[in-house]
């Protein structure tokens, strides 16, 4: 391991969870704080913190600059950026590269090709990896319903210039096309000065599943097993688990391949994630994008293969080798995520900041939770309202939904409002139970169910 | 071995029961390097060193150049040097964590010198990030009584910089 001091430069859970994981490898671990975060669980944990800057973001977390002057002035070889914030950033791993420290991460390159998903298209494209079916300019309507007719109905009719859901339609059939197609290309026109329409497969019922991949830099390249977000609200994931219980074996293989594939062709290195769409009517699986840092929802895919992927990753950026094969990485049981957000469910998910009195999270086997908060704990008004996570494992998904349902009972947070009433109540719906879930359900039907409960 | 390495967890215990068990509103023990400082006023602020305050911005030396972080790993213990604001004097604060600077430039004249009469926008000192060197305010009028930080120390969001005496 040539990394003896790293700075954690992100906050909440995962900055507590960094810290942790860099002093089990014998690495002192510097927290860059806020001012709003200087009684945080990860300063209290870290061997040093210090106060980069005042609460807003732009000015402390969100500060390139100021990150790797701290990293620089505290002594720190090496950078863990977590997830949101900077960690997708090709600016800060490239600064962190100028001035010779490891950034805990993909190198820029790959983050800025990535994160252009134009580029990402491209590289998936020649990688073999499938995409949304699709088509290039459609000139009329009358074009638009013979290319139908070969993708299949419903499809998505979409500006090319476009954005926003502007000048985009769902067509259904031949009919709608021709109704809606001169509309839809004048709104384009009007908004983008380009009229340019053309067409994807419009999926109805679509599981979010994704691959969690690892790669040492030169093309050697690993997966930890895949994992279903279906559950969402507002593209926002609330639960995640690990399998994807409801996709055959044979899909499954392909998935992996598909994910491996791609992050092979850019020698992609340490930790990712390869996002797919799951066409379930058809059993096809389709290119998202590649998600290039650790994710909120890594846990899951730990509980099943037994890795800690945290610490993997210090060890592939201090330069270990990733000298496993995929046969050692086996995917064993069922485990599921839930996050515990300070919002109200009751008032449109209004964020809910405020002093923890009482912060009682479940226990027993198969338990789990991250986070970083503690009775007493004030949750600041500044940034996302995640206060931690539920991690359940257990034999099978059935034992695991039922372990959730005992642990999110168990769950006692006193002092501000959560979400864990929703949490509760997703847990034992049907439809969660019995796995009938897609990427619209939690808007379309849990969520109403939840809200009639309610009354 | 200094005096304050005798004082034993047990001690300090002892004198906390019996400022506890007195009518006291501060109690200050200095044995040596030993400091200890009791009040019951929750604001107050001890003299000398802020041993009771882990929460209060470190000024900390910086041991590694910029240039060989790391072959020259900095020392990872803290250095507190926060020292107590005196009665009746205000100190300037650091916009952001940086490395402090007294003067514009490697040898010439500081910004500023203690006794000096100063108004809101006289420049005090410089904070860098990255070689990006910020001119930081005084924001108020009086005369300079103290400056707390030595030249191109790191210094941390809100440290105390410079002790300046309000002009009444």
């Amino acid at each position: 391991m040539s990394i003896s001091r790293v700075l954690s430069v992100n906050r909440g859970e995962i900055a507590a969870r960094v810290v942790k994981a860099a002093q089990a490898l014998g690495i002192e671990a510097v927290q860059a704080v806020s001012q709003a975060d200087r009684e945080s669980m990860a300063a209290q944990l870290a061997d040093r913190t210090v106060v980069i800057g005042p609460a807003p973001s732009r000015l402390s977390y969100l500060d390139p600059k100021l990150l790797v002057h701290t990293a620089l002035a505290t002594g720190c070889d090496a950078l863990h950026p977590g997830y949101g914030f900077l960690s997708e950033r090709a600016a800060l791993a490239s600064l962190c590269a100028e001035h010779g420290i490891t950034f805990i991460g993909p190198r820029p390159e790959t983050i800025a090709a990535l994160g252009d998903k134009l580029e990402a298209k491209a590289l998936a494209r020649a990688a073999g990896v499938p995409l949304v079916p699709g088509t290039d300019r459609i000139a009329d309507a009358a074009a638009a319903q013979a290319a139908a007719e070969t993708l299949g109905y419903p499809v998505l009719m979409k500006a090319s210039a476009g954005g926003g859901g502007r000048g985009m339609f769902i067509a259904r059939s031949a009919a709608d096309l021709a109704a809606g197609f001169d509309k839809a290309s004048n709104e384009a026109r009007e908004a983008f000065g380009d009229g340019t329409m053309y067409m994807e497969r419009y999926v109805e019922n679509a599981r979010h599943v994704e691959v969690q991949v690892f790669g040492d830099g030169k093309g050697h390249v690993l997966h930890f097993g895949e994992r279903d977000c279906s559950i969402q609200r507002r593209y926002q994931k609330v639960f995640e688990e690990s399998p994807c219980a409801a996709m055959p074996q044979a899909l499954r293989e392909e998935l992996h391949r598909a994910a491996l594939s791609l992050v092979a062709s850019v020698k992609y290195q340490n930790a990712g994630t390869v996002e797919f769409l799951y066409d379930v009517n058809r059993q096809e699986i389709y290119f998202i994008e590649v998600n290039a840092r650790i994710q909120v929802e890594h846990p899951v895919s730990e509980q099943v293969t037994g890795f800690d992927l945290i610490q993997l990753q210090f060890r592939v950026a201090g330069g270990e080798p990733l000298h496993y094969t995929q046969d050692q990485i086996p995917v064993r049981g069922h485990a599921i995520e839930c996050r515990l957000n300070a919002e109200d469910p009751y008032q449109d998910f209004r964020p809910s900041p405020g002093r923890i009195t009482r912060w009682q999270p479940p226990r027993g086997a198969g338990v789990r939770v991250d986070s970083h908060c503690y009775d007493g704990y004030l949750v600041p008004p500044f940034y996302d309202s995640m206060i931690g996570k539920l991690i359940v494992t257990a034999a099978t998904r059935a034992e695991c939904v039922e372990r959730l349902q005992a642990a999110l009972a168990r769950t006692e947070i006193d002092g501000l409002t959560t979400n864990l009433p929703l949490l509760r109540h997703i847990a034992q719906q049907p439809d969660f139970i019995d796995n009938q879930l897609n990427t619209r359900w939690l808007e379309t039907t849990g969520l109403p169910a939840f809200g009639a409960k309610q009354e | 071995m200094s005096a304050g390495s005798n004082i034993k967890p047990q001690d300090v215990e002892g004198l906390i029961e019996l400022f506890k068990a007195s009518n006291w509103d501060e109690m200050h023990v200095q044995v040596g390097e030993f400091e200890l400082f009791l009040s019951n006023d929750p604001k107050a602020v001890g003299p000398g060193k802020a041993v009771a305050a882990p929460a209060a911005p470190l000024a900390v030396s910086v041991a590694a150049p910029a240039s060989a972080p790391a072959t020259a790993p900095a020392s990872i213990a803290h250095a507190p040097v926060t020292a107590a604001i005196p009665d009746g004097l205000v100190a300037i604060r650091a916009p952001n964590l940086g490395t402090f600077y007294r003067a514009p430039k490697p040898g010439a004249p500081p910004y500023v010198e203690v006794g000096q009469t100063i108004s809101e926008d006289t420049e005090v000192c410089l904070i860098e990030v990255m070689k990006l060197f910020a001119p930081v305010a005084a924001g108020l009028r009086g005369v300079v009584r103290e400056v707390l930080v030595k030249d191109g120390q790191m210094v941390e969001f809100d440290a105390p910089l410079i002790l300046v005496e309000p002009a009444k």
